[in-house]
Order: C-alpha cells, then sequence, then structure tokens
C-alpha cells in the first residue's frame, strides 16, 4: 500500500489533522502541567468524566447533550483539585487520585442503582483516532486556537507559577486566578478530545512531550516548542507506522512518544554531559 | 470533628440496616432461577412458564465481559435452585461466583457444554487475531436447541415435580427455533450478495457459518480491541469493490467507527443485535429472543440484497 493512496481516505486525513492539533493542544498544556506536578490530571478527569456520563444518562442526556451535564461537573472537579492542592495539605498526586477515585465510584454506583443502560456506557466514553467526524475536526481547531490564544494571553503570569507559587504572588500575580485558569482550560481541552482520541492518547500527550522537551530545553520557550514538535510528530509518525506495520493507532502514536523521550534522554547526556546525574 | 464522627457512624447504621431490609426478602414459592446472560434468561423463562421464577444477572445495556455482581446478586444466587450461565468463554466470572457460593440446593449448568463451538480466527488470512472459541454459541440456533436441551436437564433435575410441564414447553420452543432456522436458512438463500461486512468486533460467526454467508469482521474477539488502520482500509477497499450497500454495526455499541467506515465508502449502516444483552427499553418491553432474531433477519435481508418473500 503506498502512503499517497493512504492518504486519499478521508478518516486517514482527520486523523492526521485533528489528531495533530490536539497534539499541539495537549503538549503545550503539558508542559505547564508537568511543572506544576499535575501530570496525571488528564486521567483524573476522564474518572470523573465517566463518573458524570452516569449522571447524564440517569438523567436521560444522550450524545452531544451529555456534555451539558458532564462539562459542569469536570470543570468543577479541576477547581476541586486545585482547592485540595491549596487548602488542604494535598500534593498535587494525591489530590488528583482523590477526586478520580470518587469520580469512577460514583460512576459504578449510579450504573448500579440507574438499573442498567440502553448503550454500553464504555464504548460511548472514548473516540478513536481514526473515526473523527469532519465537524470534530473543526471542534478541533476551535479548542486548539482557544487554549492558545489564551496561553499567549497570560504567558508571563503562567510562566511564573510554574515555577513558584510564592514568588509569582509577590510579584503581583493572581495566582489563584492563573492556577484556575490553567486548569479549567485543561479540563475543557480533556473533556472535548477524549470524545475524539481517547483518554489514553490524551494522557499521554500531556504527559510525554513535555517530560522529554524538559531533558533537552534550557530556556522556557524552547521548552514549549520542543515539547510542540515532538507531541505533533509523534502522531503524524505514528499514524504512519500504524498503517505501515498493521498496528493500532493510538497505542502506535504513544509507543513513538516514548521513543522520542528516550532519545531525548539520550540526547541529553551527549550535550549536557556535567548535567547528566 | 466529633459531628462529623457521629454521622458518619449514623450514616453506616442506616445503610447497614437498609442493607439487611433489603435482602430479608421473604422466599418465593417455586424453583428460583438465575441466568447470566439474555438468551438464557428469555430461554429459561419460557420453559419455567409459571412453575419458576427466573432473574437475569446482567444488568441491562452492560457488557458481559466485565461485569460484577453485587452483594444482594450473591445471596440471590445462593437461595436460587438454579444457576445457569454460556460458557467460560463467555463469562469466565461465572466460575468465580460459583465457586465462592456455598450452597447445598444450587444447580449449575453450564448451558453451552453440548453446543458445538467454532474458533474465531477462521475470519480471513489478514487476521492475526487471539485465537479463541468464539462464545456468541446462540446464534446458531442449532446450538440453541442444544442450549435448550441443556437448560431443560437442568430444570427437571431441580424441580422433577413440574418436569412434563418444563418438557413441553421446551419441545414448544425447540419448534420455535427450528421454524426460526427454516426461515432465516430461505431467506437468505435468495440474497444478491453472500458478504457480511461488519464494522465492529467479532460476533455474528455463527450466523455465517450456519448460512453461508462470508464474515469479514473489522476487530478481533474482544470488544476493546483497537481495530488499525490496514483492516480499516481493507474494510472500505473491500466494500468498493465487491458493490456491497450496507455496513453492519452491532447493537448497544457506538456506532462510531462503522459510520466512519460507510460514510468513507458511500454505503448505509445497519444495526445488527448479538443477543447476548438487551437494552433497558428493550427488556421493560419485554422483548424475546425471537424478536430480536426476527429484528436481524429484516436487517439482513435489507443489507444483502434478498429477495423479500
Amino acid at each position: 500500500m503506498n502512503l499517497l493512496e493512504i492518504l486519499s481516505y478521508g478518516f486517514i486525513q482527520r486523523a492526521l489533522l485533528a489528531g495533530t492539533l490536539i497534539a499541539l493542544l495537549c503538549s503545550v498544556l503539558g508542559v505547564f502541567l508537568v511543572l506544576r506536578r499535575l501530570s496525571l490530571i488528564g486521567d483524573g478527569l476522564a474518572h470523573v468524566t465517566f463518573g458524570s456520563t452516569a449522571i447524564a444518562l440517569a438523567l436521560k442526556f444522550y450524545s452531544v447533550m451529555s456534555l451539558l451535564v458532564t462539562m459542569p461537573i469536570v470543570l468543577l472537579a479541576s477547581l476541586g483539585i486545585l482547592k485540595l492542592t491549596e487548602k488542604g495539605r494535598l500534593s498535587g498526586d494525591a489530590a488528583i487520585g482523590l477526586v478520580s477515585a470518587l469520580g469512577i465510584s460514583a460512576g459504578i454506583i449510579l450504573a448500579s442503582v440507574g438499573g442498567g443502560y440502553n448503550v454500553d456506557l464504555l464504548s460511548y466514553l472514548f473516540g478513536n483516532i481514526l473515526s473523527i467526524r469532519s465537524e470534530e475536526v473543526v471542534i478541533a481547531a476551535l479548542l486548539c486556537l482557544g487554549v492558545m490564544l489564551m496561553l499567549t494571553l497570560y504567558y508571563h503570569e503562567l510562566f511564573a507559577i510554574s515555577f513558584s507559587d510564592e514568588l509569582a504572588k509577590v510579584s503581583g500575580i493572581h495566582t489563584s486566578f492563573i492556577n484556575a485558569l490553567l486548569v479549567l482550560l485543561t479540563a475543557l481541552s480533556v473533556v472535548l478530545a477524549m470524545k475524539l482520541v481517547g483518554i489514553m492518547l490524551i494522557s499521554s500527550l500531556l504527559i510525554v512531550p513535555a517530560a522529554g522537551a524538559l531533558q533537552l530545553a534550557r530556556g522556557f520557550k524552547v521548552c514549549i516548542m520542543l515539547a510542540a514538535v515532538q507531541g505533533c510528530s509523534s502522531v503524524l509518525i505514528g499514524i504512519i507506522v500504524s498503517i505501515m506495520a498493521n498496528l493500532p493507532a493510538s497505542a502506535t502514536i504513544v509507543l513513538v512518544n516514548l521513543l522520542f523521550f528516550a532519545a531525548a534522554c539520550t540526547i541529553r547526556r551527549f550535550i549536557y554531559p556535567a548535567h547528566s546525574n | 470533628m466529633r459531628i462529623s464522627v457521629v454521622v458518619i457512624f449514623m450514616v453506616y447504621c442506616a445503610l447497614f440496616l437498609s442493607g439487611c431490609k433489603k435482602t430479608e426478602v421473604a422466599p418465593v414459592p417455586g424453583l428460583q432461577v438465575v441466568t447470566t446472560l439474555f438468551p438464557l434468561y428469555d430461554f429459561a423463562r419460557t420453559i419455567a412458564g409459571d412453575k419458576a421464577q427466573v432473574t437475569m444477572l446482567l444488568p441491562p445495556g452492560v457488557e458481559p465481559h466485565t461485569f460484577e455482581p453485587k452483594p444482594e446478586e450473591m445471596i440471590r444466587i445462593g437461595r436460587a435452585g438454579l444457576f445457569i450461565y454460556t460458557s467460560k468463554y463467555m463469562e469466565p466470572w461465572a466460575e468465580k461466583i460459583i465457586s465462592g457460593i456455598e450452597s447445598k440446593t444450587l444447580r449449575v449448568v453450564n448451558a453451552g457444554e453440548r453446543a458445538s463451538y467454532r474458533t474465531a480466527s477462521g475470519q480471513d488470512e489478514h487476521s492475526h487475531d487471539r485465537k479463541g472459541m468464539d462464545p456468541h454459541i446462540w446464534l446458531d440456533f442449532s446450538n440453541a436447541s442444544l442450549m435448550v436441551d441443556t437448560i431443560l436437564a437442568g430444570f427437571v433435575a431441580a424441580d422433577p415435580g413440574n418436569g412434563t410441564l418444563y418438557r413441553q414447553n421446551a419441545e414448544a420452543l425447540k419448534v420455535q427455533l427450528a421454524a426460526l432456522d427454516q426461515r432465516y436458512r430461505s431467506s437468505l438463500s435468495t440474497c444478491s450478495t453472500r458478504k457480511l461486512l461488519h464494522g465492529g468486533h467479532y460476533t455474528f460467526g455463527y450466523l455465517a457459518g450456519r448460512y453461508n454467508l462470508d464474515y469479514y469482521a473489522l476487530s478481533g474477539l474482544s470488544s476493546d480491541a483497537e481495530p488499525s488502520a490496514e483492516r480499516m482500509i481493507a474494510l472500505v477497499r473491500e466494500i468498493k469493490t465487491s458493490g456491497i450497500r450496507y455496513l453492519f454495526a452491532e447493537e448497544l455499541l457506538s456506532p462510531r467507527l462503522t459510520e466512519t467506515l460507510a460514510k468513507e465508502a458511500g454505503v448505509g449502516v445497519l444495526m445488527l443485535h448479538g443477543a447476548h444483552n438487551v437494552s433497558r427499553d428493550d427488556l421493560s418491553r419485554s422483548v424475546s429472543f425471537f424478536d430480536l432474531m426476527e429484528r436481524n433477519l429484516e436487517q439482513l435481508q435489507k443489507g444483502l440484497s434478498c429477495r423479500a418473500k
């Protein structure tokens, strides 16, 4: 099968396009999240989405309408994670774990109390990068554009809180607003993007490109760019490789991403020998 | 702090009491039968008539592979006289449940023990999927008939007093299954194509095998496996070259992937029912296995362009 023929299929084109947009979005957001020690927020919010989808189905909100129920709950949950780290003397991972456990247990209980469903819940919850619809490419583009715009507008504030909350506060930044902005943008991206490409891909695109870029980058802007390049190229390469090697697309993208990370670690040993170890 | 401890304690007490109240139901007279999946439930309730009470363990709409019983359901199984499951391939959890129940009166029926099994790997040469037994045995109606025999044997052993009635009901059920089989055979012999293309995970191998249809499913037996792009492309090509007009999707599961492929190939989507479980709406309308299979036959006749009878 030659490449040109493969590219003539609509679903491959949409996967490449929407996949790249979502990778860009996630890898840039990921740099801030990894530095704020909120790397696993993607997984945590996915579990909350599971729980809130059960509520949506119990209230008879189906398909797109279910977002009316899930979106506010997930946004609130993301603020809850933030509050737990600020007020509850908890670190980010424990706060995420707590909220995630609440989400998944609530979902299971509601599913049981509700007496079952008309559909298999899990098969509707997560998308697949190869089954993106045309209108969803538009959603991905708008989401990417919106989040990038906000990140650019508040770049300096976000940069400041990524390294030290106290220092940022002292220099007159509304840290609670900026923190809230970061987690809300993340929650919005996770809920929408999960429906398009599935949670495994979202979670890994939030963490791995940032982790790879942090191995090499000396400046913050360079780090963001490296993460974006790694995220986007792993989606493009991953999709092509998955077709050539007859492998599932999402898992291949994740593996390509991890290879990039390993390469970054190796390169780091050569260019900054004094700093490694 | 102390108040919250008291509140939590009270909540626990309330939960405990309500839990006890629920399980202390007075025993209902007659044979109690617990079944796992929908076909067994439907066959068992037909055989039972009004002499036994049949319940289905799986909540509507839930995937059978990932089921976990509630404590109350474990108690219900412990008090039942008959527990019916399909096979170890379909409900790997069933044997675990049974081994955890200490009941001298409970009779366990493996309904699929006499059925003839097919492997799912025979689907085509592209497939490198896990080789495994296809557990959807009831979609071959001769197997369904054998399952009725096995279930009947369980009923008669558990409640010999009503044996004659159970035998009569089972006999009527088998006549109905044979008639259904005959209808499928004659309707599907007139189709202009024999290719049954399914944009989902491998389910309808028995049905296709019995009526000489070529079955091609997008992914293997496991319902959570992700299909590769190459298989998706191969399926689109197959649709285009063979001039098929419909791609099939499975009810209860998200038709997203199937719709994507159907759109790509410019064909329609039709739904087939795997019948292992039913939706909440269908259950409350108390549809039967035969209703679902008649629905499937209509969809097949349309999708494979069969002559209307």
